[in-house]
């Protein structure tokens, strides 16, 4: 074969795959741009995964109902390659020129601050469960909801558990990457540290990416930290605990905003993940009831046949964004953006992902338990009503494991 | 007090990592003049075969190194030989245009092949530390700084006194000359290129032993390599020692002394001053 015939015949084939994916009329079409490639793709996965799920059964129940006739669901999917500004031109053709007629969210809060400036300006409303800084929703935006626990609370539930834990810490260093997450995440906790009467020994701001966290570890080591608290990125959570290994850190307790759920993250880390603490606002429970998949835990058996990792709380709120705009679009009757906009800030249903109900400002407020690695398990701490299963606290020194 | 001499250790160390990471990109560069933007990429790359080795066939990630750093070799002997080559004597924007190429389409390649997931290499002893007085000296590290310095010395002695070595410094300084006394340029330059590819290679399975390996990690790694190659200079190895180095501890103190943010302001405000100053590198020949 040429090279000129190879072309063709790709180009055929893609032109094939395009009319292949083109909507009939009476589809409803949501669109997406997410990180399927570049450095956050391993956590972008789970968005087109979920969205890519919640439509199919949606679809295989029936559709969705508008005014009585049943349409099917279309999911228009661009990989931004984790760069935000790619994101931004291409939720403006998804709206421009695509057409498309709801859009579903990025993962990560500097994506979703800066896409819902499109939804904002085109009048078309995004769900998104990928970004949860207070920031996205500070700006009296009408077409932005959100399905993330505002970053301003990550530490709530971790804060009330110090406070009565035995022996009681006393010092924290606070330690957080320069994004829009991390920055509220941050802002969010330091009042919270000093209403809980504990003494922040160290607050710090890192650089996004950052590989070495050598020095802030001998700091927080020669400050005697019993309480570490890190909001950041996967990649820097895993080299801060290999580096503290490393060093024969071992303060009375870590905590980080991500990672600790993740399937991968524990894998990459191995044993050196036990003790480790995170946050969660989902586990997949029987107790969370859904319209269509019938509870969170048959959500997450669904989602690990299908696709061969666990589910976890960035899939099930992925989910949750999907089944909102198809409650909202069967409480409007129609598919138009502004009817369908008034009806999502008035949507109330359990889901899989928890009762989803927004506030004035478009963001969910769902509490976060504790969780905590232990052994080969992830465990649930502490939650609303106190502890579920005994923290395993202070942390052992590294070389008493 | 004690805190200092942690900094300082750790700086140091890290230090030994930065050099050998930017050894491979330094040689490309002063012989070939090819600035390589795919350097990082290939230190990915060896850190994936380093996770392989280790995970799949228990091969120690130390004792590994070696069968690494030989198969990037080949790799990048074929690259040369086979593409390189043909644009070495063009202008250099050609050759940055090629690695930069080079750089996207292993990047994505590795994406497919190995997923999005970070590995770690992680023996058993690698996360351990030795305590020394007040200072933990983390042993991942401190071998890491140990190859570092072992490299580092044996590609000076290679240069220096081999004949190959000194081959391949004779074609950097005066082509015309070399050619006259037979030495073969094409395949010295992709023999050139093999041994910066090696030398990325064996970076890359340090590099995965002390921290992760991810598709994406190469970039980041590339522009790291490329400050320290400027701040040593590109006339020898030790050059690049010292700039890593240095460039280590200047990091550490930062991030104590002014904050964590502040420490690539003044990894890149350094290599600006020493451009101004020394624009030949710290232990570059001045003109």
């Amino acid at each position: 074969m040429t090279k000129t015939s190879l072309f063709l015949s790709g180009f055929a084939a893609l032109s094939t795959l395009a009319l292949a994916n083109a909507a009939a009329a009476q589809d409803i079409v949501l669109g997406a741009s997410v990180q399927l490639t570049g450095p956050v793709a391993n956590t972008g996965r789970y968005y087109r995964d979920a969205y890519q799920l919640a439509i199919d059964k949606i679809n295989a129940a029936g559709g969705v109902k508008v005014a009585g006739k049943p349409a099917k669901l279309v999911l228009k999917l661009y990989d931004n390659q984790s760069d935000v500004n790619l994101s931004v031109r291409q939720y403006t053709q998804l709206v421009s020129q695509d057409k498309v007629n709801l859009l579903l969210g990025p993962f990560a809060s500097n994506f979703a601050l800066a896409d819902s400036a499109v939804s904002e300006k085109y009048q078309v409303p995004m769900v998104q469960g990928g970004g949860a800084s207070d920031q996205i929703f500070a700006r009296s935006f009408k077409y932005i909801f959100g399905t993330l626990a505002p970053a301003s609370d990550y530490y709530a539930s971790t804060i009330a558990m110090l406070a009565v834990l035995k022996p009681a810490p006393r010092t924290v260093a606070l330690l957080y990457a320069d994004d829009a997450f991390d920055v509220s995440v941050a802002d969010g906790t330091r009042p919270l540290l000093k209403k809980a009467g504990l003494d922040t020994v160290m607050d710090e701001r890192y650089s996004t990416n950052a590989t070495d966290f050598n020095s802030l570890l001998s700091q927080i080591k020669s400050k005697n930290a019993d309480v570490v608290l890190v909001a950041g990125h996967e990649t820097e959570i895993l080299n801060f605990v290999r580096q503290a290994k490393s060093l024969a850190a071992s303060p009375k307790m870590y905590s980080f905003t991500v990672g600790v759920p993740s399937e991968d993250f524990r894998k990459a880390l191995g044993k050196d993940a036990d003790y480790a603490y995170g946050m969660t606002a989902w586990l997949p429970s029987t107790a969370l009831k859904d319209r269509w998949f019938g509870d969170a835990q048959a959500f997450a058996t669904e989602y690990k046949a299908k696709f061969g990792y666990e589910p976890d709380y960035h899939a099930a709120s992925g989910a949750a964004d999907v089944e909102t705009l198809v409650m909202a679009i069967e409480a409007a009757g129609s598919t138009d953006p502004k009817k369908v906009r008034d009806e999502i800030a008035k949507v109330h249903f359990p889901s899989l992902y928890g009762p989803i109900a927004f506030t004035a400002h478009g963001q969910i407020d769902l509490p976060q338990v504790v969780i905590q690695v232990q052994g080969p398990d992830l465990v649930e701490v502490y939650g609303a009503t106190g502890f579920v299963k005994q923290p395993k606290y202070p942390m052992p020194a590294w070389t008493a494991r | 007090m004690d805190l200092l001499s942690q900094i300082l250790v750790n700086g140091l160390l890290l230090g030994g990592l930065y050099a050998v990471m930017a050894l491979g990109l330094a040689l490309v560069w002063g012989v070939l003049n090819i600035v390589n933007l795919a350097h990082g990429a290939f230190i990915m790359l060896g850190g994936y075969l380093s996770w392989y080795l280790f995970t799949v066939a228990h091969v120690d990630p130390f004792l590994g190194l070696p069968i690494t750093a030989v198969v990037m070799f080949g790799l990048g002997y074929v690259l040369q030989r086979g593409l390189l080559n043909l644009v070495v004597r063009a202008p250099m924007f050609n050759t940055l245009l090629i690695t930069f190429g080079l750089e996207v389409v292993i990047t994505y390649l590795a994406q497919l092949a190995f997923s999005a997931d970070f590995r770690t290499i992680n023996p058993p002893y690698a996360g351990g530390s030795w305590q020394i007085g007040p200072v933990a000296l983390p042993i991942a590290r401190f071998v890491a700084f140990c190859v570092a310095i072992a490299l580092t010395l044996g590609m000076w002695v290679f240069l220096l006194r081999t004949r190959l070595g000194r081959a391949i410094r004779a074609t950097a300084q005066n082509l015309v000359a070399a050619r006259l006394y037979g030495v073969e340029p094409r395949h010295l330059y992709a023999v050139t290129f093999g041994l910066g590819i090696g030398l990325a290679g064996a970076a890359g399975g340090l590099y995965g032993t002390v921290s992760q390996v991810n598709p994406y990690i190469g970039a980041a790694l590339t522009a790291k390599s490329f400050a320290i190659s400027i701040i040593g200079g590109l006339d020898n190895p030790l050059g690049v020692l010292v700039g890593g180095l240095f460039l280590g501890i200047i990091e550490s103190l930062t991030t104590l002394y002014i904050g964590p943010t502040f420490a690539d302001v003044a990894s890149f405000g350094i290599l600006l001053l020493v451009l101004i100053v020394r624009p030949s590198g710290l232990l570059g020949k001045t003109a």
